[in-house]
């Protein structure tokens, strides 16, 4: 029975390294994008505006199954551009999800800076700061208080929606412990795998309240 | 010195200032009163280029911030402002920062001191504004009275030659306003040109040189205080007082 559990375990874990990358990959790639989205989507320039709000609304207006199976399977068929296109799996997944994420932390981001006082800005500007520093000194410390929320909420997530690199072909956890249970012909691959994110957002959540803790002021 | 030519502003169909002509002598001390809608803070905001105005011309220390409605580039207005400073009405501290960090970051940003000198001057100025112990607190802690100490400070780390107060006490208990005017008189000796909105009369009649009395977007009445608030020609000006 143990040795059972032991080696279901053993074989999902082997998954979890397309379910930690991909979620690496997008925590680290998609919040710096996000914010970048953030500043053009409040930029001086008109088109860079719509640009921005043209993008955030496509992203969330289509679902993430479908990004990736365009990015993976649709992009080589585009005209001209299409053969250079060819991605590996863990690449269309990775780019897939950054895309999208990113809008996601684009709107939280947005939110949080119309959360914040007009005076601080009027406070920066008197006191002789200029545009980029009022930006990161005054105002991105209380945007990050004020998103770190939300923040936490999409990271978590983004942890289960890793799941779905599974309809591309990646042997992630999910994909495995489907397997698992169609060749076994038993349900404990299942409740393995959801122990195993459970635990990832465990941690998570604690991490986020530390964090939480040292953004309060 | 502050010098306006036939300011004007418009928000929407509110035609906000309509010509304000004004000459505001270095060192002079001048209390803004009036109604509420009279254009008195639009027009503070204007001086510091907080409010862009539609037309007229805002000359400080005879450089030109506005010529005829136009503004220069953003880098020249702020050259043209650099020894301004402004005090508002809700404080506007920075809620990330200790007291500390509100003072010292906008001469250490702008690198006009080291930040030993900062800290030193951080520390005078908190002494000044009897504030010492809450050096290291966080606005937050601090009482509206405090918090509005510690932006006079804030204001007079960068060494302004104008300082304006856009209702500094406004927004505070009835019992806190006094700490604040007591720190505003005793800058009153010290050569500051200082321009107050204020609705805070004996005040204004105690410390100001000059009292003007804003209405409908106009300068309305120009004068010396006693000849303001004891015998008051302007009808509106009289309604206004009676009115207290």
């Amino acid at each position: 029975m143990f040795e059972n559990l032991a080696s279901i375990f053993s074989i999902l874990m082997q998954g979890i390294g397309y379910t930690l990358t991909v979620f690496a990959v997008t925590i680290v790639l998609s919040i710096p994008l996000g914010l970048l989205l953030t500043f053009a989507s409040r930029s001086r320039i008109a088109p860079l505006r719509w640009i921005t709000r043209a993008y955030v609304f496509v992203i969330r207006g289509t679902p993430l199954m479908l990004q990736l199976f365009f990015v993976y399977f649709g992009l080589p068929f585009l005209p001209v551009v299409g053969p250079y296109l060819k991605l590996g799996r863990l690449a269309a997944a990775n780019i897939a999800f950054v895309l999208n994420y990113a809008a996601y932390f684009c709107e939280i981001f947005r939110g949080g800076l119309l959360s914040i006082d007009p005076g601080q800005y009027e406070a920066a500007k008197v006191l002789g700061f200029g545009r980029f520093r009022t930006m990161i000194q005054i105002i991105l410390p209380q945007m990050i208080k004020v998103a770190l929320p939300s923040v936490a909420n999409e990271t978590i997530t983004l942890v289960k929606d890793t799941a779905l690199v599974s309809v591309i072909g990646l042997s992630d956890l999910m994909e495995l412990s489907k397997k698992l249970v169609n060749s076994m012909v038993d349900v404990t691959p299942y409740i393995i795998a959801a122990g195993i994110y459970l635990v990832l957002i465990f941690a998570l959540t604690k991490l986020f309240e530390k964090l939480e803790k040292k953004a309060a002021y | 010195m502050i010098q306006t030519i036939g300011l004007q502003k418009s928000f929407g169909d509110n035609h906000v200032l309509r010509g304000v002509d004004l000459h505001i002598e270095r060192g002079q001390i001048v209390a803004i009163i009036g109604p509420s809608g009279s254009g008195k803070s639009t027009f503070l905001r204007s001086l510091i280029g907080l409010e862009r105005i539609d037309g007229g011309t805002i000359r400080i220390e005879g450089e030109a911030l506005a010529e005829d409605g136009r503004y220069p580039k953003e880098r020249v207005c702020r050259q043209v402002c650099r020894g301004m400073g402004m005090v508002f009405q809700h404080f506007n501290l920075f809620p990330h920062m200790s007291v500390r960090g509100n003072l010292t970051a906008a001469p250490l940003a702008a690198k006009k001191l080291t930040k030993d000198e900062a800290d030193a001057k951080c520390a005078d100025l908190l002494a000044r504004v009897g504030l010492s112990d809450k050096i290291d607190a966080m606005p937050s802690s601090l009482s509206g009275g405090q918090k509005q100490r510690v932006a006079i400070a804030r204001a007079l780390m960068m060494d302004p030659d104008i300082l304006l107060f856009d209702e500094p006490t406004s927004a505070l208990d009835p019992e806190l306003t006094g700490e604040v005017l007591a720190v505003m008189k005793d800058l009153t000796g010290t050569g500051i040109t200082m321009v107050i909105v204020t609705h805070e009369m004996a005040f204004a009649r105690e410390v100001a040189d000059r009292v003007i009395f804003m209405d409908g977007g106009v300068v309305a009445v120009d004068g010396r205080p006693e000849e303001v608030f004891d015998d008051p020609k302007n009808e509106r000006l009289k309604a206004f007082l009676r009115a207290l």
